[in-house]
Order: structure tokens, then C-alpha cells, then sequence
């Protein structure tokens, strides 16, 4: 049964956002903040930098601030000047890819102003922005999200985040099914969903651990995966991507939403974070962690795979 | 020009590689004779047209047509490998068969360049776009005035088509003024030592009843042309040719544009009027 | 001419259509996804959705191999590809945003140049348009010189009847033949009320005002507030109805493969990336402004058409949020302030 999903902290979150982008930036504590803004279309957002104090009132907070930010504080993204202190407006699961990438050496903590979303969910697909949040158009991740206040941010709004009650945890939901299928039937499952990737780069583009100077898939000496939108080179795709961000991907969900073709990207995510915290109980959090288990040995590593 | 006789537009003739000469270390020419014996007698084209070149496997790689149109049965394409198609390019041996599709794109208005004294003006490995215009108008000596080029290469060891700026050279009728970067000049070297702006300069061709036509990297060119105003060279009196990024060579993969000018289907040959009235995307 | 069809008849047709060997393509649901796609049974027609990407691939597919290559030692052979195999096809419920799109296409693909493989099937696709009566706030059809019920591109048009069914109006010989082929279908129109057409929740601008702005700002500053947000993907370009780059690719084993072509987009670092490292277009704003500039500038100065319909794909795909039409009102609005200011 559908349940309306409770945002009415989001004005106030709103505001309070607004007051401390226009403190800091009035301040020079930052150069330059990356945020929310509303944009035309009726409930729509899109990401923003602003680096004048006025501009402060165009940051907001709704539902539809679906977008991951720490993608903009990367090295793949040149355009965002990164001289000095910036300041980002980050959710839980967003703040989890700003400390994988600092675990990474990509982000330094002392050069960002962390102001943390007090979050109670945030829509699946922004197709249509004016959605109401319910607990059918909330984002998957967020049926599953264990941390509505994000810790350690520089500034956090003061609110208290509603409690949403029984909401179905999607992607464990979804991954117990495709477990229980035959090796066949997972396999007609996935080909059946790679045959409609249309190899845009959606998904590689927004992903905050996408930020390889030239990513494999673009590198033709040797052309390790076909170009083509075809079974062969979308299946190397997805599974080169997946095995890249096993270990390091925390489920912010950006591949899957942005998907023009709705492929279930954040399973495969998923799926791998799970083997991972099983084969070497590690979990992508908010914890600054140097090196991940795929990245490292220890004699303790599950060895059975030799055989 | 040859009328394509392929329906599929994207279809290459097929050619034989009959030479290979090594330039410099990287670069590499290849004489072609195309296999298909009507495409061999009527495949024509004009100085300063490009093709598409098929190493088949890894793809299709785009440069000049390098031969004069003057020399025929084959034609000759000159590159240096630093991609996927160019590495298997120079993996080909005598004998081993590429494909070729062309010609395609404009070309030097050689008639309009009867009667007229001639400054080519090269840098490295842009010498080949200019180089079948040379031959072009070297093979019809008497339709021109007097032929001055002036290339320049970063060393010695870089200069393309050494045999022939010897033959340049011992020519009575024509004037090579050839030069290295500083520091790239040996022992042995008898030429000019600077830069190929500097060199113009000091060179000093008259503008009077003149065109000069330059290739050269972008850093070049952006140099040269000054140095040509100064010497009096009204922008029209300026050829040269764009390189961008192209797939189809036809007009319709959409890649090659600069502003509104398709390079494939307008260039590659541009006044410089026209190349400074377009914006900076090249 | 007017000839009435019911919804059941319509279905007959397509499969009756389909029976004959003819490949259907109609907006389908695959694994979750509304795409154009070839039926089994008219049954499977999902009509009344704008299918996730454009009509475009029925002419322009997304991956096609243009000829494959054989080596045996130094000798290769090609094998062209044969056109006469290209199905016939009826490319069905296409909106006008996707229909108008088409002869836009037929442009680029016949100029100079004749691209067989677009023009081959352009030619063996009876396409039946359909009037539009859902809209959102990302379409804006109207402000690019459309309408919901415009016929364009469509050999025959259908107008969704209130209780069902459609009015048909043939639009060109093969529309005609499709009529007159299969006439017991159609019934005589009798009164129907046509289903209010889709009223697109955009604002307008002018197209002439747009290009003229375009015409004289490839430097502008806006360029960067527009696009720093830009990720640099393919979604807005491939799921437009107009974007037609492509990509050629070799692929296979040493000894044979194919060449193929596939769809490209300029919003790719790669698409204008020379093997020496230079890059004309080495940031992104530059890369956006090209997508802009050729929709709205370059391909009226060479075709006298804008390369956009109006569809809002790029609106509500977007990873980012960038709004083409909100850009495009922007401009609009600077271009009043200019002519204010000078007659002032």
C-alpha cells in the first residue's frame, strides 16, 4: 500500500542551508559552494555552483535533489574550479562517495565545508520532478538508508528526521529473488536488461568513482571492451564497471537513476557489496578507509577459490 | 573527379601497399595501388583532397591524399602512428592490402595559381598536405612564377621526405629554405636554425603577384600568420588546411564542424580569410 | 480524404501487416522499458506512451554493420551489405515530436552524399503518425514550430477518437496504399469527436530570435552557466529524435569482422579527441554549446531546419537537469533585452 512519505523538515532544511552558504561564503570560508537549485519545471531541481553570497537563496532542499554532488568535486569534472575550500551540500549516502574518494587521495577533508541533509528520502526518477514522495516513488536506497543525519559535516541543519515506518527494503527484496533463480534464469534476466544499454555513459558519467582520467572503455590500444551497443560489449561494460566499484561504490544510486533505459544498475552494486561484506566483512562507509578489500591481501583472504 | 561506384557510401576500395618508406622514426609513407583495375585507371583527385584509410580490424584513419595528381597508377598517404588505425597502418608490409575511400573534401584552386609566384610554408609532419600540391605544380613547372618553400621540422631527424628536399634543393627552379628548432640541428646539418616563422621572415618572399600556402601544427600557423601580414600577404593570398576529428569524411557524422564549416565537406582547404572568420574550434 | 478505423480494426491491420512479413515497429514494453520495436502480435502495442527513445532507430539503428572484411594472408575481401534485405516496415504511433523528426534526417542523410542505408529503409517505411494527447512541462513541440495534431513526416496520421478508434488521413502515396489495401478496415467517419490534443506546459520563444543570438555569441559567458553542470554523457543525444552522429568502429578478430556503424553523441570528450592528444572542444560547456549551436544555427544554415521537434526527451533524461527549452526561453529573453536597449 502506497504511504505518503513525511518532507515537511525540507523547508526548514531549505533555510537553513541558505543561511549557512550565505555565512560561509560571506565569510570566505569558501571559495564556492555546489548545490541545489530549483530549476523550470514544476518541482524540479538541478545541481548548482554558487560563489556569491546573493546567490545563497537559490539553494534548496526537496525531493527531487536526487543528484550525488561529489561527482562535480572529482578530477573528471575540470570545470569546477577546485582552489581553495569548497563547500557541498551532501545527503547521507552522498557523504559516503565524498569519503571513498578521500580514502582514494582524490579529496582532501581539510579543503571541503561539509553541510549535511538532514534526509528523509528523495525520488527514485525525476522524469517527472513533480512527484509526491510515497513510499512508491521514494529512491530504492532510501527504503534501505540507516543514516538520515550524516555524521561529521561541518554544518548539519537542526531537525529532526521522521521516522519512516516499514518500508520495504527494495534492493534486498530484489536481490533474494534474482538469488533464488537458476544461473540460466539470472542470466536471461540480466541479458534481457543489457539489451536495452545504449551505451551512453549515463551511469559512468554521474558515478563519483568514475573519475579515471581515461576510462578503460575509452582506450581502443588495446580496445578492451566493444564500443558497440551490442550483447558482447554491454555485458564487458556493466561487469568491468561493477567489479571496478566493488568495495568502493556505497550505494548512492546515481547509475541506476539516471539510466535512460532503467537498467537496475544499483543491483549489481549492490550484489557485489554484499559478497564483500560476507568474503572480508568490508562495507563502503562513511569511515575514510585507505585501501579496499580488491585492493589489498591479507592472509586472511578467503582462499578458497584456488583450487 | 572518380565517380564512386560503390552504392554504400562507406564501402573502401580495396589497395595494395607496393612501398613503404620510413620518413623518420614514426613516420611512415605508403605508395598504394588500388586492386580493382577500373578504379586504378579512373580513380582522379586534386592536390589537397583527403581519404579515409582502412587498417580492417581496427578502423579507418583520415589524412591527405600525399601524391601529386600528376603521378598516376598510385597514390601515396603519409602519417605517423600515434593511434589504433595508424600503429596497424605501420604494421603493413608490401603486398598487404588496406582499403581506401576518397577522395574526398575541397582542394587548392591550382588554376587560380597559374601565373603566380608561390610560398609553401611547412612545418613537421604537415609537410604531406602541401607536398602533393609541390609535385602538382612542380610537374607543370612553366604555369607558375617563382617557388619558394620554406620547411621546418623540430630536429633533423623529424624532417619528412628527405630524399626529395634534396631534390628541391639541387633544382635550379626553386627555392628551399629548410631549418630546424634550435637543438635540433647535428654536425651535418647545412640548413637554417629557428623557427619556421623566424625563418620566414628573414626570408622575406615579396607578396607581389604571390600566394603562400601553410600547414603546420596550430602553434605554427597561429605564429606564421602574422608574419605573412607583415610581409604584406592579404588573407586571401593565404591557403592552409584543417585537420579535425573525422569518421564519415562524407558530411554526415557530425564531428568535424568548426562553427557551421563542415572541414570534410567545406576544407580541408581554407583561405586564411576564411579560417579567421570562423570561431576557435579547431 | 477521412476514413474512420476502430481500435480492433487497427489491430487487425497490424497484424495482418505483420502476417504478411512486414516488420511492425511500435512502441513495446522491454523489460520494464516503452521502445519502438519490431511486434509479434498487434496485442503487444503499447500506444498510448511516448516510447523511452525516438522513432529515429527504424532508419538510424542504434548499432549497424555497414560491410565485414575477410583475410586470408595478404588478400581481404568485403562484403558489402545488401540493402534489398532491409524490411519492409510500418513504424507505428508515431507521435508528431518523433514524426517531423524524420524528414529533418532525410537532410543530412541524402545531401551530396547518399546514405543507403537511411534512405533504403526510409524507403521501405510506411510511417503512421499519431495526434498527441498527453503532455508534460518538459514538451515544447509548439514552440519549435508544431503542433500536437501536426502531420508532418506521417503517411498516414491518426486523430485518437473519443470511445475509441481513430480518424486516418493519408498523407502520401503509401499512406494512400495502405488504405486502399486493406479498405474492408475502414469505416466511414460518423461523427466521432476527436480526444483533446496534448497541450505542452512550455513556454514559447522564437526560433529567429534564438539563431540570431546564436549567429553572434559562440564566446558568451552564459555558455559556462549553462553547461559546467553538464556530466559529459550521451542520454540527451540518444534519445533525441534528431541527433544523428555517429561513430565507425572495426570490430572483431584479426582474421574477419565487421565495421559498424553507431550512434555518437558531441557530448562525448572523446567524439572530437585527435590520436595526438589535442581536443578543439576540451571542455564542456564547448562540447554543449556544440549541441545547441547545431540544433539551432548550424543545420538551419545548411538545411534551412532546426534539429529539434520539440519531444523533451533530453528535458526529463537528463542526469543533471539541464533544460534545453529553459535555455532556449532564456536567450529569447535575452535578445529582448538587447532590442530594448537599442531602441531605447
Amino acid at each position: 500500500m502506497t504511504q505518503p512519505i513525511d518532507t515537511s523538515i525540507y523547508a526548514a532544511v531549505t533555510a537553513a542551508i541558505q543561511g549557512e552558504a550565505k555565512r560561509i561564503l560571506s565569510e570566505g570560508q569558501v571559495t564556492a559552494i555546489v548545490g541545489y537549485a530549483a530549476a523550470r519545471r514544476k518541482g524540479s531541481a538541478q545541481p548548482i555552483v554558487i560563489s556569491q553570497p546573493d546567490d545563497a537563496q537559490k539553494l534548496i532542499f526537496t525531493p527531487a535533489c536526487v543528484n550525488n554532488l561529489a561527482v562535480y568535486l572529482t578530477k573528471a569534472k575540470k570545470e569546477i574550479p577546485k582552489t581553495g575550500k569548497i563547500g557541498i551540500v551532501v545527503k547521507g549516502c552522498d557523504l559516503k562517495a565524498l569519503a571513498g574518494l578521500m580514502g582514494e587521495s582524490q579529496l582532501k577533508r581539510e579543503n571541503l565545508y561539509l553541510i549535511g541533509v538532514p534526509c528523509a528520502g528523495v525520488l527514485g526518477s525525476t522524469i517527472q520532478p513533480d512527484t509526491e514522495l510515497t513510499s512508491d516513488s521514494i529512491a530504492p536506497k532510501c527504503t534501505e538508508c540507516n543514516e538520515r543525519m550524516p555524521p561529521e559535516c561541518d554544518f548539519v541543519p537542526a531537525v529532526q528526521v521522521p521516522v519512516n515506518q516499514g518500508l520495504e527494503k527494495k534492493y534486498a527484496a530484489e536481490i533474494a529473488r534474482l538469488e533464488a533463480l537458476t544461473p540460466q534464469e539470472r542470466w536471461a534476466y540480466w541479458k534481457e536488461q543489457f539489451s536495452k544499454c545504449i551505451k551512453c555513459y549515463a551511469c559512468r558519467q554521474v558515478c563519483p568513482f568514475c573519475f579515471c582520467e581515461q576510462c578503460l572503455c575509452d582506450r581502443n590500444k588495446p580496445q578492451m571492451v566493444e564500443t558497440t551497443p551490442r550483447p558482447a560489449g554491454n555485458f564487458a561494460w556493466h561487469i568491468v564497471r561493477a567489479m571496478h566499484l566493488a568495495g568502493r561504490c556505497a550505494g548512492c544510486a546515481e547509475c541506476e537513476r539516471v539510466c535512460p533505459m532503467d537498467i537496475p544498475l544499483n543491483l549489481l552494486n549492490r550484489k557485489m557489496a554484499k559478497e564483500l561484506k560476507e568474503l572480508f566483512e568490508h562495507e563502503a562507509g562513511f569511515e575514510v578507509q585507505e585501501k579496499g578489500p580488491l585492493n589489498s591481501f591479507t592472509d586472511k583472504d578467503d582462499q578458497s577459490f584456488i583450487k | 573527379m572518380c565517380e564512386n561506384t560503390n552504392k554504400n557510401i562507406y564501402l573502401p576500395y580495396l589497395a595494395t601497399v607496393e612501398e613503404v618508406i620510413d620518413e623518420t622514426p614514426d613516420v611512415r609513407t605508403l605508395r598504394l595501388v588500388f586492386q580493382d583495375e577500373q578504379v586504378r585507371e579512373n580513380f582522379s583527385f586534386r592536390a589537397g583532397q583527403f581519404a579515409e584509410y582502412s587498417a580492417f580490424g581496427a578502423g579507418e584513419s583520415t589524412f591527405c591524399i600525399a601524391s601529386s595528381p600528376t603521378r598516376k597508377g598510385y597514390i601515396e598517404c603519409c602519417f605517423r602512428s600515434v593511434g589504433r588505425v595508424t600503429e596497424e597502418l605501420r604494421r603493413l608490409e608490401p603486398g598487404d592490402t588496406m582499403g581506401v575511400r576518397g577522395p574526398y573534401g575541397n582542394s587548392y584552386p591550382i588554376e587560380e595559381l597559374f601565373g603566380k609566384n608561390l610560398v609553401f610554408v611547412a612545418g613537421g609532419i604537415a609537410l604531406p598536405p602541401l607536398r602533393t600540391l609541390i609535385w602538382n605544380c612542380l610537374d607543370l613547372r612553366d604555369k607558375f612564377g617563382e617557388i619558394t618553400i620554406v620547411y621546418g621540422a623540430r630536429t633533423q631527424a623529424d624532417l619528412v621526405y628527405k630524399r626529395e628536399l634534396q631534390e628541391w634543393e639541387q633544382r635550379g627552379d626553386v627555392r628551399l629554405v629548410k631549418t630546424v628548432d634550435p637543438g635540433g640541428n647535428g654536425p651535418d646539418w647545412d640548413g637554417q636554425v629557428g623557427f619556421v616563422p623566424t625563418i620566414l621572415a628573414e626570408t622575406a618572399p615579396s607578396a607581389d603577384n604571390t600566394i603562400a600556402l601553410v600547414c603546420g601544427p596550430p602553434v605554427m600557423i597561429k605564429f606564421t600568420l602574422p608574419v605573412l601580414e607583415k610581409l604584406c600577404f592579404g588573407d586571401d593570398q593565404v591557403y592552409t588546411t584543417l585537420e579535425n576529428r573525422m569518421k564519415c569524411g562524407l558530411g554526415k557524422c557530425g564531428r568535424c564542424n568548426v562553427g557551421n564549416v563542415y572541414v570534410c565537406k567545406d576544407g580541408p582547404v581554407f583561405t586564411a580569410a576564411q579560417v579567421k572568420a570562423m570561431p576557435m574550434e579547431f | 480524404m477521412q476514413n474512420y478505423i476502430s481500435q480492433q480494426n487497427f489491430n487487425a491491420l497490424l497484424d495482418s501487416l505483420i502476417s504478411q512479413g512486414k516488420r511492425v515497429v511500435a512502441p513495446r514494453t522491454n523489460a520494464g522499458t516503452v521502445l519502438y520495436e519490431p511486434l509479434a502480435n498487434a496485442a503487444d502495442m503499447v500506444i498510448d506512451q511516448l516510447p523511452r527513445r525516438s522513432g529515429k532507430e527504424a532508419f538510424f539503428p542504434l548499432c549497424e554493420d555497414i560491410m565485414t572484411y575477410q583475410k586470408e594472408g595478404q588478400k581481404i575481401e568485403l562484403q558489402d551489405i545488401d540493402p534489398t534485405r532491409f524490411l519492409e516496415t510500418v513504424l507505428v504511433g508515431v507521435r508528431p515530436c518523433d514524426a517531423a523528426a524524420i524528414p529533418v534526417l532525410d537532410a543530412v542523410f541524402s545531401w551530396d552524399y547518399k546514405d543507403e542505408f537511411f534512405l533504403e529503409r526510409r524507403k521501405k517505411t510506411t510511417i503512421i503518425g499519431l495526434a498527441c494527447t498527453q503532455a508534460d512541462d518538459a514538451c515544447f513541440c509548439t514552440a519549435v514550430g508544431l503542433t500536437p495534431a501536426d502531420p508532418k513526416g506521417a503517411d498516414l496520421f491518426l486523430t485518437p477518437l473519443e470511445g475509441g478508434g481513430y480518424a486516418c488521413e493519408t498523407q502520401s502515396e503509401k499512406g494512400e496504399a495502405l488504405v486502399a489495401n486493406n479498405k474492408e478496415l475502414f469505416a466511414e467517419p460518423n461523427g466521432y469527436k476527436p480526444l483533446p490534443l496534448a497541450e505542452p506546459q512550455t513556454g514559447k520563444f522564437d526560433l529567429k530570435k534564438v539563431k540570431a543570438w546564436l549567429d553572434e555569441h559562440f564566446e558568451d559567458p552564459a555558455w559556462d552557466s549553462i553547461a559546467t553542470r553538464c556530466v559529459g554523457c550521451g542520454a540527451c543525444a540518444f534519445v533525441c529524435p534528431a541527433c544523428h552522429c555517429f561513430d565507425i568502429v572495426d570490430e572483431g578478430t584479426e582474421k574477419q569482422g565487421k565495421r559498424r556503424k553507431n550512434w555518437d553523441a558531441c557530448g562525448f570528450w572523446k567524439f572530437t579527441h585527435h590520436a595526438s592528444g589535442h581536443n578543439p572542444r576540451d571542455q564542456q560547456p564547448k562540447r554543449y554549446r556544440n549541441r545547441i549551436m547545431h540544433k539551432f544555427k548550424y543545420y538551419d544554415d545548411k538545411f534551412g531546419q532546426t534539429l529539434c521537434t520539440g519531444c523533451g526527451r533530453c528535458i526529463r533524461l537528463c542526469p543533471v537537469g539541464i533544460d534545453i527549452a529553459d535555455i532556449l526561453q532564456d536567450i529569447d529573453k535575452i535578445e529582448v533585452k538587447v532590442k530594448v536597449e537599442e531602441n531605447s
